[in-house]
């Protein structure tokens, strides 16, 4: 269970987070949904320990993630960044095997175990075939599956992905989703997701918390979430449900 | 693809086999020269022990351990510009050096470089300290501050060698660089520091791979980024500090013999370090014979040699590795 308590972040000033307090259960899949710069990016590095909050902490079955080192937070979260890396020339299955680091003792190579476990992230992200290209040789899709694969192979129980979908077209939105689905509902991978598209949380995410004004506003069922009157308060646009779709127009 | 057993033997092949080849180089090496050595008597006569010998230690010693920081620098800095002398050590330990010369401590058996070496350590702890913000070390300021801190003291010794015209010839080529008055003692001052600080960047290897994905990714992967940083930079900045003190500024190894071990072999850090102390004890020693056996019996400038030879091979190897793709 990740338990989110109190948590308030500021940068400077500027106060990005408010007095978040959430919990999240072990299976969830869940999006994190608001309006740019309210915060969603921060609550995941807050979440990953990369950034500790002002106030407030953040809990993994009740350990603290501040009291956690990199090795073993790194065995629980993975986290797949909105922005991967490009300009290196790791190829794919070099970079997926770094999901294993931490679980490698120093001046030790990969063990069998840990090359199976790559080849079976990879065949089941669709990205087997690209194990030799380097990311300048991948598209963004097959590049986003590639970490996703890197964030598998660490086994751990809790996924964060920031903005996973954005820069990719609706075909491969679907997938990446349908993906994700999949892993939660076999593995039992507890998901912990940014997205902007609103109508892909509503199809594919069961739960949501949608932050507006640095604070957490709902938290539950994704369905409740979203009625006209929340989306226009934080989106400052008209939606109506049609067919279980939002249909989306412009104030 | 290769399995994980064949990667890691494959590379302790081929370090050793570069070992026994560097340690063959090193003697015939050693038997050239103004006065050339015969095989047979080598080992009785004062110049090859008293000499050579300390002299191609030395070169082998600095051009492993320039090599090695370059490749952490790469890696750390996450820039392929990065040499060793890149956070300003080598213009601090210059500094040391021309203050030395200036008071006239050449004389003196540790004078030069114990001057160089106490004020390259100085230049160590005040970079560390500007660039840190509370306990998190900021790369790109610590770049940034050992350039500027470079240029301050690149304008110092500039101010100092026009004041005192007479010692300018003496400034400039210690600043050059040269192993002419390589000796045991400083094979000894040097050695144990670059054993100790290439064990470290051995030891820390893998997470050079994970540094270059991205400070926050290796956290996310399990490094723990500052520490790991911390150590890396303490540990190669003394190596350079201690090279720099006894040979004074060679340029040209610690930038491009990683790219071009890297170039051959890719870019995995847990084969570039072990092969690029060879690659570099290997050019350096090449460049060093050839800076005193070219135009006997005057010495050439080794960090011009490393240039001459260097750039037209590393262009050579990037021409042929951007045909392949």
């Amino acid at each position: 269970m990740l338990s989110i308590q109190n948590v308030t972040y500021s940068y400077g000033d500027k106060e990005i987070l408010h007095d978040i307090t959430a919990t999240v259960n072990d299976g969830d899949f869940c999006a994190i949904l608001g309006p740019n710069g309210c915060g969603k990016t921060t609550l995941l590095r807050c979440i990953a320990n990369l950034t500790k909050p002002k106030e407030g902490y953040i809990s993994i079955n009740d350990t603290p993630v501040s009291t956690l080192s990199p090795r073993i937070m790194a065995q629980n979260i993975a986290f797949v960044m909105q922005h991967p890396q490009t300009d290196i020339d790791f190829s794919a299955f070099e970079t997926v095997l770094m999901g294993r680091n931490p679980y490698q003792r120093r001046l030790q190579n990969e063990s069998e175990q840990d090359w199976s476990i790559v080849e079976q992230c990879m065949r089941q992200t669709n990205t087997w075939h690209l194990r030799l290209s380097i990311p300048s040789q991948m598209s963004g899709g097959e590049l986003q599956r590639v970490m996703i694969a890197r964030a598998l192979a660490q086994q751990t129980p809790i996924l964060l992905l920031d903005e996973p979908t954005s820069n990719l077209d609706i075909a491969h939105q679907f997938e990446i989703m349908e993906l994700l689905r999949d892993i939660n509902r076999k593995e039992g991978k507890t998901i912990l997701i940014v997205v902007h598209d609103l109508n892909l949380a509503l199809r594919y995410c069961p739960k949501t918390m949608l932050l507006h004004d640095t604070k957490l506003i709902y938290k539950g069922p994704t369905r409740d979430a979203l009625t006209p009157e929340r989306i226009h308060e934080v989106f400052d646009v008209e939606a109506s449900i049609v067919d279980d779709y939002l249909k989306i127009d412009k104030v | 693809m290769k399995s994980p057993s064949n990667h890691k033997s494959h590379t302790v092949i081929i370090s050793l086999a570069l070992a026994i080849l560097t340690v063959v180089a090193m003697f015939l090496c050693a038997t050239m020269g103004v006065v050339d050595l015969d095989m047979k008597t080598l080992f009785q006569t004062p110049i090859f022990w008293n000499l050579r010998l300390p002299r191609v230690c030395l070169v082998v010693i600095v051009g492993a351990a320039l090599s090695v920081c370059g490749t952490t620098y790469q890696a750390v800095f996450r820039n392929p510009l990065t040499d060793p002398y890149v956070l300003g050590i080598s213009s601090g330990a210059s500094l040391g050096a021309a203050l030395a010369i200036l008071m006239g401590l050449e004389a003196h058996l540790f004078g030069i470089g114990s001057m160089a070496l106490v004020s390259a350590l100085l230049t160590i702890l005040l970079i560390f300290k500007v660039a840190s913000i509370g306990n998190r070390m900021h790369t790109t300021s610590l770049l940034l501050t050992g350039v500027c801190l470079t240029f301050l003291i690149t304008a110092v010794i500039s101010l100092l060698m026009a004041l005192h015209h007479d010692k300018m010839e003496s400034i400039i080529f210690w600043t050059m660089g040269s192993f002419a008055s390589a000796s045991w003692m400083d094979v000894w001052i040097v050695l144990p520091i670059v054993i100790l600080g290439i064990a470290v960047v051995l030891y820390y290897s893998r997470d050079l791979n994970l540094l270059l994905t991205g400070s926050e990714t290796a956290q996310s992967l399990g490094v723990d980024v500052e520490k790991v940083r911390r150590r890396l930079l303490f540990f190669t900045t003394l190596m350079v500090a201690f090279c720099v003190s006894a040979c004074g500024v060679i340029g040209f190894v610690g930038l491009v013999v990683p790219h071009c071990v890297r170039l051959l072999i890719g870019s995995d850090n847990r084969r570039i370090v072990p092969l690029s102390i060879f690659a570099g004890a290997l050019f350096l020693l090449l460049c060093d014979t050839m800076a005193r056996t070219l135009i006997p019996p005057n010495e050439l400038p080794v960090g011009s040699i490393t240039s001459l030879v260097g750039a037209p091979m590393f262009i050579y190897l990037l021409y042929k590795s951007k045909r392949k793709l």
